[in-house]
């Protein structure tokens, strides 16, 4: 036996209401246009985040090309600064490679005997110094050799071979500065030059002068 | 559930465990029945395997009348039940000049629906003549129409046009009334029950959304009525044969069923009901009417001079009834249940039984079902149509 047959609803489904406080009739639009809602807001706050990051990507986009040609002042700045440095410092080379033989040149006439006669007193010239090696662009501005050999070479004449012998002698204590013990004689012959009736007799001796230093 | 998009777009999202048969608590009530000044309500609970009366008693009227016009529709009380009849579903039994409930042909159905409250109103307008057009009684909804216009040929075609016949249980609305039909055991017979639109709109946003109960069912109250004596173990041992009388304040009714199906409904011609025993009874004894109740259940005066001239009508129409079930159903019966009469249903039994050979019984409306501690089943043969309603409406099975 079943009930239904004597059911006669006049109650048609749509008329039906819910009895539930919570009407799904209301709550499934709200629920959906919260969704819309809370997609919008997320969307927005989703494009707000993107215009910001592009924002802030041009800012250090611009930040960057301002900052690269400070960059690049500041690095043209340094290479100047490193190079006038290093021309200070081949300065400072050069002043300690200064060769202060005026004092020893002044005592070495007190030396000269009397029976010699100085014809030549030279220095020989440095070796050339290259300053643009091969593969390089711009020149150097200082020495490519840190050490500088010159040779003094002293040309005369004299009667005999004792005066020759005791200036060499003289030489070798005190002037340090202008010589070394290192001497060679290049010559020592027979002059045609004469004086009172006697042949003179030229020489020539080469001393190998202190080592220049280009260094502090 | 049907959401409403647009104007024109609906979707419809359809639950799986929807629908009556889900219906597990249910308040039966009965809206404005004769003589009664409250509404009698039954919450049935179905619990451990049976169906619990969980609450039974009387609800205060909604504040404002059934409508009887189109017009006094927008006056829409809401109305709240007592805490004990708070259940989800509520199943509204109406008692309605405008309702009809009758077992009728599909020819019949259809014809009632075509006519629809045009033929209601055309029968009222005889007795209403007096009264302003405003005024009249019944009527749909219509414009102001001082002089009648001829009918186009659209409206012509409109009115001669027959509308199909309605699925059971499916309600339909047709000229300006709700159809709803169901199938008897008999071929072609229909029970089919109808209620002016308005008066079901109203009934239908009677009971707010939100608040329980809310309304799963609307049925006019005879249909409850039938629907009453389901539960009852007598009838279920009868294997759902029965033939019963259903006393109401105004009227009295023959029902028949057949294993559980409807196959008999009619209302006993010329006799009125509860009410019109009553005063037949004080009238015809000359006592007052404290006094019926007593005189109708004590022995110590006799009845029958005033109790037989109204009860062998009904007894003359009951056995009409029964060669009717014995000859077309082959039902036979050695009893009848009598229920709604309260007071002096002995004495129905003894007529029966001189005139019939027929027993009458009536039983507690309320047998067959748990009563739950504090439920009143005191003044059951009152809450008839509110339990028939909630049965109907829980589509309880037996």
């Amino acid at each position: 036996m079943k009930a239904s047959s004597f059911h006669l609803n006049l109650l048609k489904p749509s008329e039906t209401l819910s009895s539930s406080p919570v009407r799904l009739r209301i709550m499934l639009p709200v629920g959906a246009l919260l969704a819309c809602v809370g997609l919008l807001v997320w969307w927005g706050v989703l494009f707000t985040q993107i215009v910001l990051t592009k924002t802030q990507a041009h800012n250090i986009e611009e930040d960057l090309a301002a900052k690269n040609s400070a960059h690049a002042e500041a690095i043209q700045k340094r290479d100047l600064a490193r190079e006038l440095k290093l021309q200070l410092e081949q300065l400072e080379y050069y002043k300690s490679g200064v060769r202060s033989i005026g004092e020893p040149l002044a005592k070495f006439a007190e030396i000269v005997p009397l029976r010699v006669q100085l014809k030549e007193m030279s220095i020989t010239p440095p070796k050339p110094q290259v300053l643009l090696p091969p593969g390089l662009k711009v020149p150097l501005f200082g020495p490519t050799e840190n050490v500088e050999t010159q040779k003094l070479v002293i040309a005369g004449l004299t009667t005999k071979e004792t005066p020759v012998i005791s200036l060499m002698e003289s030489l070798e204590t005190g002037f340090e500065k202008l010589v070394t013990n290192e001497r060679k004689i290049n010559s020592f012959k027979q002059d045609n030059a004469e004086i009172d009736g006697r042949k003179l007799l030229s020489f020539e001796v080469e001393y190998t002068m202190p080592e220049r230093r280009f260094a502090k | 559930m049907k959401l409403q998009l647009t104007k024109d777009k609906t979707i419809e999202i359809k639950f799986p465990s929807g629908g009556a048969k889900s219906v597990r608590d249910i308040t039966g009530i009965e809206l404005f029945a004769t003589g009664e000044t409250e509404c009698p309500a039954i919450r049935l609970v179905y619990k451990k395997k049976s169906w619990h009366i969980a609450a039974s008693g009387f609800a205060k009227l909604p504040n404002g009348e059934l409508p009887m016009r189109w017009e006094d529709t927008p006056h829409q009380p809401v109305w709240e039940m007592p805490h004990e009849f708070t259940s989800p579903h509520a199943a509204l039994a109406v008692n309605s000049p405008m309702a009809t409930f009758a077992q009728s042909t599909a020819d019949a159905v259809v014809q009632d629906m075509m006519a629809g409250l045009a033929a209601q109103d055309e029968k009222s307008t005889a007795g209403d003549k007096l009264q302003p057009d405003g005024k009249r009684r019944f009527g749909i909804k219509r414009e102001q129409q001082a002089i009648p216009a001829k009918k186009t040929a659209a409206q012509q075609e409109n009115s001669a046009r027959k509308p199909p016949f309605p699925g059971a249980g499916t309600p339909v609305s047709e000229n300006g009334r709700r159809f709803v039909v169901r199938p008897m055991a008999e071929e072609n017979f229909h029970l089919c029950a109808s209620l002016p639109e308005f008066q079901t709109l109203w009934l239908s946003r009677l009971l707010p959304e939100g608040k329980r109960p809310t309304a799963s069912s609307i049925q006019v109250a005879e249909s409850a009525l039938m629907a009453s004596i389901l539960l009852q173990p007598e009838f279920i041992a009868a294997d759902g044969n029965a033939l019963a009388i259903f006393m109401r304040p105004d009227a009295t009714y023959l029902a028949g069923y057949k294993k559980g199906e409807p196959v008999l409904w009619r209302r006993c011609p010329g006799v009125g009901g509860a009410l019109a025993m009553r005063d037949t009874v004080r009238n015809t004894l000359g006592l007052d009417e404290e006094l019926v109740d007593s005189v109708l259940n004590e022995s110590l005066i006799d009845p029958r001079p005033a109790l037989e001239p109204f009860v062998r009508p009904i007894l003359s129409q009951l056995s009409l009834s029964l060669d009717y079930l014995a000859s077309k159903h082959g039902l036979k019966f050695d009893h009848a249940f009598l229920m709604g009469v309260g007071a002096g249903a002995s004495h129905w039994s003894t007529y029966a039984e001189e005139s019939l050979h027929l027993r009458l019984v009536s039983p507690d409306p309320f047998e067959g079902l748990e009563l739950d501690k504090g439920v009143d089943a005191g003044d059951a043969s009152r809450h008839l149509v509110a339990l028939g309603a909630a049965i109907a409406g829980a589509e309880v099975s037996a």
